[in-house]
């Protein structure tokens, strides 16, 4: 078995009790996975999500990080080794100005200050955002945003990375760039998103979600392709897809 | 742009004031905290008839707004809301103290008038050392000062903290202004029967917005403690501690204006 992998056994997870958001969730991630979480609004994914990263805690079930049960003690253990994209770049980034914000996790973690740079300088770099790293956040636009959230993540050197909706604000040359790096990235990558073709270019699997269940989890290929199946579930086509399909 | 987002315009520029990279920016934070707080206490301790000593103080925010290159006009302005309260404190000392103490013509200038001038002056001055204080020196650094005086961590982190949230609770505010007034054109502030449900979703907003940054900061390591940039201290720190330090004292002792008067 590889080194980095996760392991979800029959999580279930409800704010209330009588209306669950997630019923009995398992599956297996492996290092080289890059897995589209899809689904329609509401099912559950970026609850999913959060509970990965232990941002919820009161779940049943087990989740484990390379073997590490995720819980109170082991938190901070679990959360070194997972980067976390929020779907809100503004409730991500919360330091006055880019660099600032994207060191904040390497200083967190007690790294010296030249290997703190370097990792800045390399994560702006690999966003292409070098030229914003002085710029007050407020002062960015939505892409830049979610481009910058991106680099706080990338300075942690995360086993895994979490993102939720990350297309989201992207402009076209922004949102290749972002595939680009997720393609580059080659470790386990969890992508929560409604645009199957972003999914379609950067995950070679998807977990299909519906009323906080799986619905299916296979091949990107397979499952993306299966037009009665997405729209069973509350999706359609990828453009692309059904654009060929004309 | 609405009162609000005139705020937050005004927090920003404040704060982008205090990065830019001015000589007087570069002075250690430590250095600027000791000499504000020494000001204001020294202003503070002048007798309340004593008005020339009062107004010779007047000559460390000069001094500062001129080597710091701080736009005096603007800085009053943003200082406009508070000023006023300034002077207010003290109002009532005329009709307290009817010691007389000088006479201007027939006109006999009672202790109480003097006193309210020179706590009107006090207040003014100790306003506008503070806010010389946050144009040159970010939160961030006088944070780092705090720090390196031992005030407790907690203290700090709640500082910051704060200051972070204050633009997260305007913007949040912004947001639902522009809502309300697009779609009530014409009128002139919010409706009566409007205020709980819009004070409502805006505090409801800001916690929920101020806990997915406090998840954000905690998946990305956070312990209860923010990592401040070190800054070290030199030569010319030590020289503008002593110069100012000096000349605050002096000025204390000697009512220059009143010297220079008497010259005349």
């Amino acid at each position: 078995m590889s080194h980095i992998h996760m392991d979800v056994q029959n999580v279930s997870f409800a704010y209330e009790k009588d209306k669950p958001i997630l019923q009995k969730v398992s599956f297996h991630a492996h290092e080289e996975d890059g897995i589209g979480l899809i689904g329609a609004n509401g099912v559950g994914k970026s609850t999913l999500l959060k509970l990965l990263v232990g941002l919820e805690l009161n779940f049943q079930g087990e989740i484990r990080v390379e073997e590490i049960p995720l819980g109170k003690d082991t938190l901070t253990k679990v959360r070194e080794k997972i980067g976390y994209v929020f779907q809100d770049s503004d409730s991500q980034l919360f330091m006055t100005t880019v660099r600032e914000d994207v060191a904040f996790a390497p200083k967190n973690y007690g790294l010296p200050a030249e290997e703190v740079n370097r990792r800045v300088e390399k994560a702006m770099e690999a966003v292409q955002i070098s030229h914003l790293a002085d710029r007050p956040i407020y002062k960015l636009s939505g892409g830049e945003k979610k481009l910058a959230s991106i680099a706080t993540i990338l300075s942690m050197h995360p086993d895994i990375i979490l993102m939720d909706e990350p297309s989201v604000a992207l402009d076209p040359r922004n949102r290749r760039n972002l595939i680009r790096i997720l393609q580059g990235f080659d470790h386990l990558k969890i992508i929560a998103s409604h645009d199957l073709d972003f999914i379609w270019d950067t995950c070679s699997r998807v977990i299909l979600m519906n009323h906080g269940e799986i619905i299916a989890d296979g091949p990107t290929e397979e499952i993306l392709r299966d037009q009665a199946l997405l729209e069973a579930n509350g999706l359609e086509l990828p453009l692309s897809l059904s654009r060929s399909r004309g | 742009m609405n009162e609000i987002g005139k705020a937050l315009h005004e927090l920003n520029t404040i704060d982008a004031m205090a990065k830019e990279d001015k000589w007087l920016n570069q002075i250690h934070p430590l250095v600027k905290l000791i000499l504000t707080i020494f000001y204001i206490t020294v202003t503070v301790s002048i007798p309340k008839y004593d008005m020339q000593r009062t107004l010779s103080m007047l000559l460390y925010p000069l001094v500062v707004f001129v080597i710091g290159e701080i736009p005096v006009k603007e800085s009053l302005y943003r200082l406009r809301v508070v000023l006023p309260l300034v002077c207010i404190v003290g109002v009532l000392n005329p009709f307290f103290d009817h010691t007389p103490i000088t006479k201007l013509g027939n006109l006999i200038i009672t202790g109480g008038i003097i006193s309210v001038l020179t706590l009107m002056m006090k207040g003014v001055l100790t306003v506008l050392a503070s806010y010389l204080l946050i144009a040159t020196t970010s939160v961030e650094k006088i944070c780092y000062a705090l720090q390196l005086l031992h005030l407790p961590k907690i203290f700090v982190v709640q500082i910051l903290l704060i200051f972070r949230y204050i633009t997260v609770l305007l913007r949040e505010a912004k947001r639902v202004m522009n809502a309300y007034m697009l779609r009530a054109p014409g009128q002139k502030g919010i409706a009566f029967e409007a205020w709980g449900p819009l004070l409502g979703q805006m505090l409801l907003r800001s916690m929920d917005r101020a806990e997915v940054l406090y998840q954000s900061m905690c998946v990305r390591g956070f312990q209860g403690e923010f990592h401040l940039e070190k800054q070290g201290f030199h030569m010319k720190d030590a020289c503008y501690f002593l110069f100012f330090a000096v000349a605050i004292l002096l000025l204390r002792i000697f009512p220059v204006f009143y010297m220079v008067g008497s010259l005349l």
